[in-house]
């Protein structure tokens, strides 16, 4: 990293904020992105209030309302495809995507009920660049001895250019569900055939699983 | 219960290294000797610098074993341990078998340069072999002797060979060639193998079948959801074991700089 003189001040008001931080007993880089951690801690706190509704249909229902609206799952399809994504037909691409929204959405609440009652908090987050950011939350007051409270719940945020934001994917303790679905979607398309045929099969694998 | 996804990706990373002391039992069924050899002829010619899994066809072959002893014996034998142990019993029954792998473990500590760890090892081992009632209590983890896990896998990679290909063991589960070997060898560090009396052979074949039972049992739920909602079983369980074995390699420390961009990040180029 360069060095510049005009970082002076920035790097003082980092080093105040960081000892602060320290003092305050808290852990966080110095490289946060404040936006970004507000952004997940409201749909966490959304998600907090749908996963205390006690019918199980209702919760379900508000758990995808949330994916639906901060999910930002037609990139995370075509990321899903790897390096088929650019092989498969536009009729292919358009017939896979609303597919695997509702995959995904199943897999989220999935992931999400096991949080029925718990708050989850955000403890900080990286910037792996100005428009991709990761932010980790934990369970809030977890109860002493619960082995699944030190486990990180990652989430990552894409900045839009206009500066809105959405979110990319989720994870626990660096293992992202994203990748795992990439990993199972090219094999389905290579274990049949490979690109446009290989696609026909998934299409088809992936609505017998939703159930559309 | 709650955190099926959560609890089977940290026990992914747990289960590779206990399920080393079931080894002895697995390798004997392993399918049409013609065709796995082909398998891995075929293998051998794939270029493995950017294909994750350049065994697959063998892997999946040997998947498809697991998944034959995991339906008909493991689970059914995972459950009926569940119904007629209380959890009490069945987390001293951990720590037991945990103790008895402290041989092994000491070893690779020793091997590791690990002096501290491999004193702690050591301490741990005569507090809760004796007090600890033969390692089904961890007092010594009360007098602030944390427990850790070592095997040869690890310290073949702390001395700085690679893992090699993807490899998939029934039984033994996702694994790599160094890991493979590793846990080999991690039987060949168990005293008890050179002792060959009955006795002694039973001691080992119940402990390895124990120890089978008590890492299938806590991941009954979890595998089993991962199952239902995944289109390529197989490949939904190398993605997971390869994510977080990425984080093993870098000390258990989580980094960021190696996920892959999600979406068209260069159409931003210009504005970073």
């Amino acid at each position: 990293m360069i060095k510049r003189p005009q970082n002076i001040t920035r790097r003082l008001a980092l080093a105040g904020a960081s000892i602060a931080i320290v003092l305050g007993g808290a852990i966080s880089p110095a490289w946060a992105d404040r936006a970004a951690e507000d952004y997940i801690q409201g749909i966490l706190d959304e998600a907090f209030v749908a996963l205390n509704v006690e019918n199980e249909d209702e919760k379900l229902d508000a758990l995808a309302e949330l994916v639906d609206k901060y999910v930002d799952e037609r990139r995370v399809a075509i990321f899903t495809l790897g390096q088929y994504a650019r092989r498969i037909t536009d009729e292919q691409k358009e017939e896979f995507i609303p597919l695997f929204k509702k995959y995904a959405t199943i897999v989220y609440q999935d992931a999400l009920s096991n949080y029925s009652g718990e708050h989850l908090v955000v403890t900080g987050s990286v910037d792996r660049s100005e428009r991709d950011i990761i932010v980790n939350s934990k369970v809030a007051n977890a109860r002493p001895g619960d082995q699944w409270a030190e486990i990180v719940v990652h989430w990552r945020v894409y900045r839009n250019r206009d500066g809105s934001m959405n979110v990319l994917d989720a994870g626990a303790e660096n293992i992202w569900l994203a990748l795992e679905q990439r990993s199972q979607f090219t094999s389905v398309i290579a274990n049949n055939g490979g690109g446009q045929k290989g696609m026909d099969a998934l299409i088809k694998q992936l609505r017998d699983q939703v159930g559309a | 219960m709650r955190g099926y996804f959560l609890q089977a990706c940290a026990a992914m990373t747990l289960s590779v290294v206990i399920l080393g002391g079931t080894a002895h039992a697995q390798l004997s069924n392993a399918g049409n000797a013609e065709t796995l050899s082909e398998d891995l002829q075929k293998a051998a010619q794939t270029p493995t610098s950017d294909v994750p899994d350049p065994w697959e066809g063998f892997n999946r072959k040997m998947f498809a074993t697991h998944m034959f002893l995991d339906n008909n014996l493991l689970v059914p034998g995972a459950k009926a341990y569940r119904a007629v142990t209380p959890a009490k019993g069945r987390k001293g029954i951990r720590k037991f078998l945990h103790n008895a792998r402290t041989p092994s473990i000491l070893i690779n500590d020793i091997l590791q340069g690990e002096w501290k760890r491999a004193g702690k090892t050591t301490s741990r081992f005569f507090v809760n072999s004796t007090v600890g009632f033969l390692g089904f209590a961890d007092p010594a983890a009360h007098l602030g002797i944390e427990s850790h896990d070592e095997d040869f896998g690890q310290t073949l990679a702390s001395w700085g060979v690679s893992s090699g290909p993807y490899l998939f063991l029934p039984l033994l589960g996702p694994s790599s060639i160094r890991d493979g070997i590793g846990a080999g060898v991690d039987i060949a560090f168990d005293p008890l193998i050179y002792i060959d009396t009955d006795p002694a052979r039973f001691a080992q074949y119940s402990r390895a079948g124990m120890t089978g039972l008590s890492v299938r049992e806590p991941l009954i739920e979890p595998l089993e959801d991962i199952q239902e909602k995944s289109l390529d079983y197989y490949a939904s369980l190398r993605s997971f074991y390869l994510q977080a074995r990425k984080r093993e390699i870098n000390n258990g420390r989580t980094t960021y700089d190696d996920l892959p961009d999600i979406g068209e990040f260069e159409e931003f180029d210009d504005l970073e």
